[in-house]
């Protein structure tokens, strides 16, 4: 017993000292808004193959673009739900299909490297990946097979697509130590470990092995440890609208305690003092006995618990025996007899959970008690387990043992794979002091995740020097990558369409990191860079221009970029620059700048793409729409301010993807309103129109919590219909 | 140096023919002994196999360049020429019988090291051989029935140098028949009859099983000397429980035989194990002889592709030959359905009482019904999500009766719910439908099909079985839940009680692939808490009664006869040294804290107990040194005691 005291006192030392450290670090809590909505998007697939047979080549790009423009809404709306937040929206994963517009060969690969590239951590990365393919141009097929060729990318990037729509997404509130809470956009195929990763980003607490997310029921007073490969929103699912369960963040020693001192469970028959004197390669061997083998060995428990009777009030005593099969007790009069035993209770549809306190709730005979449900279960009933231990210990050993039965495997990988992530973060640590939290670059989730990851900061507060450097790096296009961090400070951009959200990327990211230093943001989003670069002619102009541009349009804006709580104003500094350089960028950085990037649909909008149907719709300013139909191809209009608006009309869908890399972040930020008849200016370049659709969903998505969206059939086809009416 | 007459019986001119008289000198060295023997014989053959046996010190004349001197070899000694090698039957873990020429002249390790290089199995050093138990005669002489698998063939050449061909020693591709044996030795048999179960030996006690480790044949030693003799019968098992590196793509064989091992090893009840996991084992059985017999070789299938997955493949496929497949594809997309009437009852609703009829309709992983299939369009009057619900079965073949259970787990806690299915193919979809979303794989999941196909096999075999009350042979489709479960069930449940519990633990192994379910089988094996306890009557020193040791992996365990508790536990990693007192046969052990303990053993001589820890330490090793190699000196080492080679 003593280790064990010693041990939690240990724990809760560290727990203080931690608590403290992030108060620091955290600042003031933020005002979250509600727990968590369920955002689950499905399309239907019924109406499917008569449609697609419909589909021209060109229709299928429009698809792509909904696809895409549909992923950004839902992502609105989510935002929207969670307004008062400043949660990032969840930025789409990928981006729409650039497709180079010249020769309208599809760059198709693009599109599907957001899902296969494994390292999304720095945009480059991201970039490189998606332009893979290269140019089509160069192989010179015949033309019916380019256009086979072409035909089946997309398709399959249309099915990506669907089953990147299909994913669902939760945005979960995480309790900290401290009582403050930060908000996560965790999508369904993320497990435990990766949200952890994010919050070891997110906070800047040591990435030691105890970290864990927990889950407590304050009805049932239970708690639960999370394991790290199970995917979070699983259990999250089945909570009741109304539920006052909680996750929260904290160090829990149970959890790999199994590793740390596997004596203690494999040997706790023996004397206590051998135990701990127990050499630590004594201990590599029990381990690799007991998780190295073909099969995991289950601690040979045995004890009398007590187990709370169905429906009544006592407690009766039974001498239980765990076994990797399940939990069995001995019937009265009957050996110990394997043969004899009776099952109480097989692992595969259960959970175990601390209880809490049930000594006066349930009139348990000691605090100690475990409980085995279905993790559906959210109420009292006949289903649960309730079983009662004589000690803290033997009530740990019990649960690490059903857990070691329930899991197996996959414990011992957990372990290992947060002992690995400690150590290497110990060692970030001691290289770059100032800012622990830098491991984000290497965040750890691609594809879909990142977007979570871009939430996850940018509800951060925002530092205050982030005005400072913004006013320093007016030039946006040039210096791309520190400017970026510094408008990261922003908050993530509102959801509303009208603003120019483009910078968001990068912005979120930054932002996330208060301290962060430059040099986090180039490695993270070094794709702007060269996107500029690579434009001939939008460099300078753009420059110029943004510095005038955004005066003129906005209205002196604010740069309140300090102000962590408004998202807008840090839209604004940034808004204008964007738009141009998307033009001006060649095609394929746009994809890249998207996946790794965290902006979210609003910065589509934003940005050229949204086109026609949604300014019109969303926007009052009428001219640009005007503009927008109408020039399609070339408009003008905004041409004075717009460096040369480049060939980029291929873009088609692509505008509406991911301005490339947002560049700089530019200017004094100019109030929200105006900008957006600006964007439309720029937007107009794009020919395509996939933007519709998101604008329907925005306006949706303000209203609403996140429900599902429209069939997607239906908005196809709607937008091809209004798309022909138009032409 | 004076002449004197050694006298040599040369097994190869018949039992009767007296001896050969060769005049020799005592500086003769053996060489020369049987190069002048053979030459009297006038026999020409290959006689490189051959050797002397001295009988009455009973011990082979190896070393042809000592001298009889040196062999203190005089008139007097009885010799013997023969081969090295002979016949010898060889009973498998699987329980069949082989004849196969074994070395008879050196230890018994080494002759299992060619015994497992004829069979292609790994890792020899697990294996053993045992004497077997005498069956009980019933003077029905069934040794008349029984097959033997004849490899006698095979040329002693082949076998201490095998080549691979096709995956197999290239002696088993000679003919067909050879071809037959491998195929023997390297896929499961079906499931015995339940009378081959209950007439098999089955150790009753901890004394029984302790009995039979005393049979192990001593390893530092060679048949001859333990008095085995050509045809006798041998069995060959695995006797120490530390597989190493068992790779599926190399060990047909060898995982193949530790399958067999562990079944029967259950069947027979020499492990223990609950009535649940009796079940489970059953389940994996029934699944392992019905995937084996359509998978002949042990590959493990390619994963299943779902979904989207499996829609993105075909597409690529389809697009490389035609690119106008989108409709195709997306038809594949198209999430199945089931659509039909059924009869609903949900026992806690006091407003359905009885079972009610709507349309059902199963989509992805969730049910819905309607009071009729033309209200189908609109809102369901309920939609209950299977995921993460228990189902059972609720079957009568012979009542007709098709039920589903569904547990459905619900915040305020499970909802039962009963579905009643009107025939056979009904309940299979639905049941096949219900037991994949209950798994959250949904109707497009690839084994859809293939639960339907073990549901139906499983309603088969509940009519079948109660028809010819458990005497079908065990063929194909029809196998006797019996013949999967120890004789203790054949008496607590009949065929029909046994069968759906089976079935119940069926659905959770149904997909694996044949290699994954025996690696299923034996992990659950290898998890139960008496796995790998060899025991032993023991008395410790100082101590009036009889004392069980069960020695296992990584430690030894004290139990107390008579209650049956462990008493104490030593593990090797703390074990310092242990020796053998030859003269009184008591085994001293020293553990680090000055623990010491002695004993003598009672059911096995000490030499066998001396063996199982010394080789569960040289097992210990292997991982450590990593050449392939086996270390045979550092065996003996281990093993071999005093009289270590």
């Amino acid at each position: 017993m003593d280790d064990i005291d010693a041990m939690f006192s240990d724990l809760l030392g560290e727990m203080d000292l931690l608590t403290q450290s992030l108060e620091q670090e955290t600042g003031p809590p933020e005002p979250l808004p509600p727990a968590k909505q369920e955002a689950n998007f499905s399309y239907g697939f019924t109406d499917m193959n008569e449609s697609l047979n419909e589909l021209e080549d060109t229709d299928l790009d429009a698809l792509m673009a909904d696809l895409v423009a549909d992923l950004n809404a839902t992502e609105m709306k989510l935002a929207a739900d969670i307004e008062g937040l400043k949660v990032p929206s969840p930025p789409p994963p990928d981006l729409p299909p650039p497709l180079q517009g010249l020769s309208s060969h599809a760059s198709p690969a693009s599109p599907a490297s957001p899902a296969s590239s494994t390292s999304s951590n720095t945009p480059a990365s991201s970039a490189s990946s998606p332009l893979p393919p290269p140019p089509p141009q160069g192989a010179k097929p015949t033309m019916e097979e380019i256009e086979a060729q072409m035909k089946a990318d997309k398709i399959k990037l249309a099915l990506e697509k669907l089953k990147e729509a299909k994913v669902k997404k939760l945005v979960v509130k995480v309790l900290m130590n401290d009582g403050s809470s930060k908000t996560l956009m965790v999508d369904e195929r993320q497990n435990v470990r990766e949200v952890l990763d994010n919050l070891f980003e997110k906070t800047h607490c040591d990435c030691n092995v105890d970290w864990s997310l927990c889950e407590t029921n304050p009805e049932l007073q239970l708690e639960r440890t999370f394991e790290d490969h199970e995917i979070l929103v699983e259990p999250l699912l089945g909570w009741t609208r109304d539920t006052e369960n909680k996750v929260l963040f904290k160090e829990r020693g149970e959890k790999h305690e199994v590793f740390k001192n596997p004596q203690n469970f494999y040997l706790w028959k023996k004397d206590k003092r051998a135990l701990k004197e127990i050499k630590d390669k004594d201990k590599e061997i029990l381990i690799e006995e007991n998780f190295c083998g073909s099969s995991i060995i289950v601690p040979d428990l045995e004890a009398v618990l007590h187990l709370r009777e169905d429906g009544k009030k006592s407690w009766k005593p039974r001498l239980f025996q765990l076994r990797a099969s399940g939990i069995y007790y001995v019937p009265k009069g009957k050996t110990k007899s394997s043969r004899d035993l009776v099952c109480f209770q097989q692992f595969d549809n259960v959970n175990v959970y601390y209880g809490k306190d049930f000594k006066n709730k349930y009139k348990a005979p000691t605090d100690f008690c475990f409980v085995l449900k279905h993790p559906q279960i959210q109420k009292d009933s006949q289903y649960i387990k309730y079983m009662c231990c004589d000690d803290a210990w033997s009530m740990h050993l019990w649960v690490t043992g059903i857990r070691i039965a329930k899991y197996g495997k996959s414990l011992y990988e957990n372990y290992k794979t947060a002992e690995k992530k400690a150590v290497v973060d110990s060692a970030w640590l001691n290289r770059s002091t100032p800012s622990s939290s830098n491991p984000s670059t290497p965040s750890p989730t691609i594809k879909a995740k990142s977007t979570s990851h871009a939430n996850g900061h940018a509800p951060k507060p925002q530092p205050g020097p982030a005005p400072e450097n913004f006013g320093s790096i007016p030039p946006p296009p040039p210096p791309p990558p520190p400017p970026p961090s510094s408008g990261g400070f922003l908050p993530p951009p509102p959801p509303d369409a009208s603003f120019p959200p483009p910078p968001p990327p990068l912005a979120a990211k930054s932002s996330s990191r208060p301290g962060l230093p430059q040099r986090n943001l180039p490695t993270n989003f070094p794709p702007p860079p060269p996107a500029v670069d690579l434009p001939p002619p939008p460099m300078p102009p753009p420059v110029d221009d943004s510095s005038e541009a955004p005066p003129d349009f906005l209205p002196p804006p604010p740069l309140p970029v300090k102000s962590l709580p408004s998202p807008p104003p840090s839209f604004h500094s940034m808004p204008p620059p964007p738009p141009l350089s998307a033009k001006s960028l060649p095609s394929p950085p746009p994809p890249l700048s998207a996946k790794s990037l965290p902006s979210r649909p609003p910065s589509f909008r934003s940005l050229p793409p949204p086109p026609p149907r949604s300014e019109k719709s969303l926007q009052p300013p009428p001219p640009c729409v005007r503009g927008m139909d109408q020039s399609l191809p070339p408009p003008p209009p905004d041409p004075g301010f717009l460096p040369p608006p480049p060939p980029q009309p291929v873009f088609i869908g692509a505008g509406a993807p991911p301005p490339p890399p947002p560049p700089p972040p530019p200017p004094p930020p100019p109030s929200a309103p105006s900008p957006a008849p600006r964007v439309p200016g720029s937007v107009k370049k794009m020919p395509p129109p996939p933007p519709r659709r998101t604008t329907p969903s925005l306006q949706g998505g303000g209203g609403g919590g996140g429900g599902g969206d429209g069939n997607l059939m239906s908005e196809l086809m709607l937008a091809m219909q209004k798309k022909r009416g138009n032409q | 140096m004076a002449a004197w007459d050694l006298a040599v019986t040369v097994e190869d001119l018949g039992p009767d023919s007296p001896p050969v008289n060769l005049s020799v000198t005592s500086e003769l060295h053996v060489g020369g002994v049987i190069l002048k023997l053979v030459e009297k014989t006038q026999i020409k053959r290959d006689w490189s196999d051959h050797a002397l046996w001295w009988e009455q010190k009973q011990r082979w004349l190896l070393r042809t360049s000592w001298t009889l001197e040196k062999y203190e070899i005089h008139a007097d000694a009885r010799l013997l020429f023969m081969p090295r090698h002979k016949p010898l039957k060889l009973g498998l873990p699987n329980g069949i019988t082989l004849r196969l020429h074994a070395c008879f002249s050196n230890p018994v390790f080494q002759t299992v090291m060619g015994i497992c290089r004829m069979l292609n199995i790994r890792h020899p050093e697990e294996f053993s051989l045992l004497r077997p138990v005498e069956e009980k005669k019933k003077k029905k002489d069934k040794d008349s029935a029984e097959e033997i698998y004849d490899l006698t063939e095979v040329p002693l050449s082949s076998v201490s140098r095998p080549c691979l061909y096709n995956g197999m020693p290239a002696h088993f591709a000679d003919s067909p028949q050879m071809e037959a044996i491998y195929k023997m030795l390297s896929v499961t048999q079906p499931p015995p009859a339940p009378e081959v179960i209950a007439k098999q030996y089955r150790a009753a006690s901890v004394v029984d099983k302790a009995h039979i480790n005393g049979r192990w044949l001593d390893s530092s030693h060679c048949l001859m000397q333990q008095g085995i003799r050509e045809n006798d019968r041998l069995w060959l098992r695995f006797k120490y429980f530390a597989f190493y590196d068992i790779e599926p793509k190399y060990d047909v064989v060898r995982l193949t035989q530790l399958y067999e091992q562990a079944r029967w090893n259950i069947l027979l009840e020499d492990i223990d194990c609950t009535e649940e996991e009796m079940m489970l084992f059953g389940a994996l059985q029934y699944h392992i002889s019905k995937v084996s017999q359509s998978e002949p070789q042990m590959l493990s299938s390619s994963a299943a592709m779902d979904d989207l997955e499996s829609a993105l493949q075909c597409l690529e496929v389809k697009m490389e030959g035609e690119s106008s497949s989108a409709s195709d594809l997306l038809e594949n997309m198209t999430a199945p359905e089931l659509n039909d009437y059924l009869k609903i009852f949900r026992p806690k609703r006091l407003t359905l009482k009885g079972y009610k009829q709507y349309w059902f309709k199963f989509q992805d992983t969730s049910i819905s019904y309607f009071k009729s299939k033309e209200e189908s369009i609109g809102e369901p009057i309920q939609q209950i999500n299977l995921k993460g619900c228990e189902v059972a079965p609720d079957v009568n073949v012979a009542a007709q009766k098709f039920q589903i259970r569904l547990l459905i787990p619900a915040p305020e806690g499970m909802n039962e719910v009963y579905l009643r299915c009107e025939n056979k193919q009904q309940y299979a979809q639905w049941m096949a439908a219900c037991r994949l979303a209950s798994k959250c794989k949904s109707l497009a999941d690839s084994s859809f099909q293939s639960e339907i196909q073990s549901i139906h096999s499983f309603l088969a075999m509940q009519q079948t079985n109660t028809g010819s009350h458990g005497n079908a042979p065990a063929s194909d489709e029809s196998i006797n839940a019996h013949s999967l479960v120890s004789p203790r069930y054949h008496k607590k449940y009949k065929i029909k009680q046994l069968t759906p519990r089976i079935l119940d633990a069926y659905q959770n192994v149904a997909q694996l692939s044949l290699t994954d379910a025996v690696t299923r089988f034996l992990q659950i094996w290898q998890a139960l808490p008496d796995f790998g306890l060899s025991y032993f009557v023991v008395r410790f020193k100082g101590s009036r009664k009889d004392e069980v040791m069960g020695i296992a992996p990584n430690r030894l365990i004290r139990i107390d006869l008579g209650v049956g508790d462990v008493v104490k536990t030593w593990r090797y990693n703390n074990m310092k040294q242990w020796n053998v007192n030859w003269d009184i046969r008591q085994m001293a052990i020293e553990f680090e804290g000055n623990i010491n303990i002695a004993f003598s053993c009672v059911t096995a001589d000490c030499k066998i107990v001396h063996e199982f820890i010394g080789g569960y330490i040289f097992m210990s090793t292997r991982s450590r040194e990593k050449s392939d190699t086996l270390n045979e000196e550092l065996f003996h080492k281990l093993t071999g005691g005093h009289e270590a080679l």
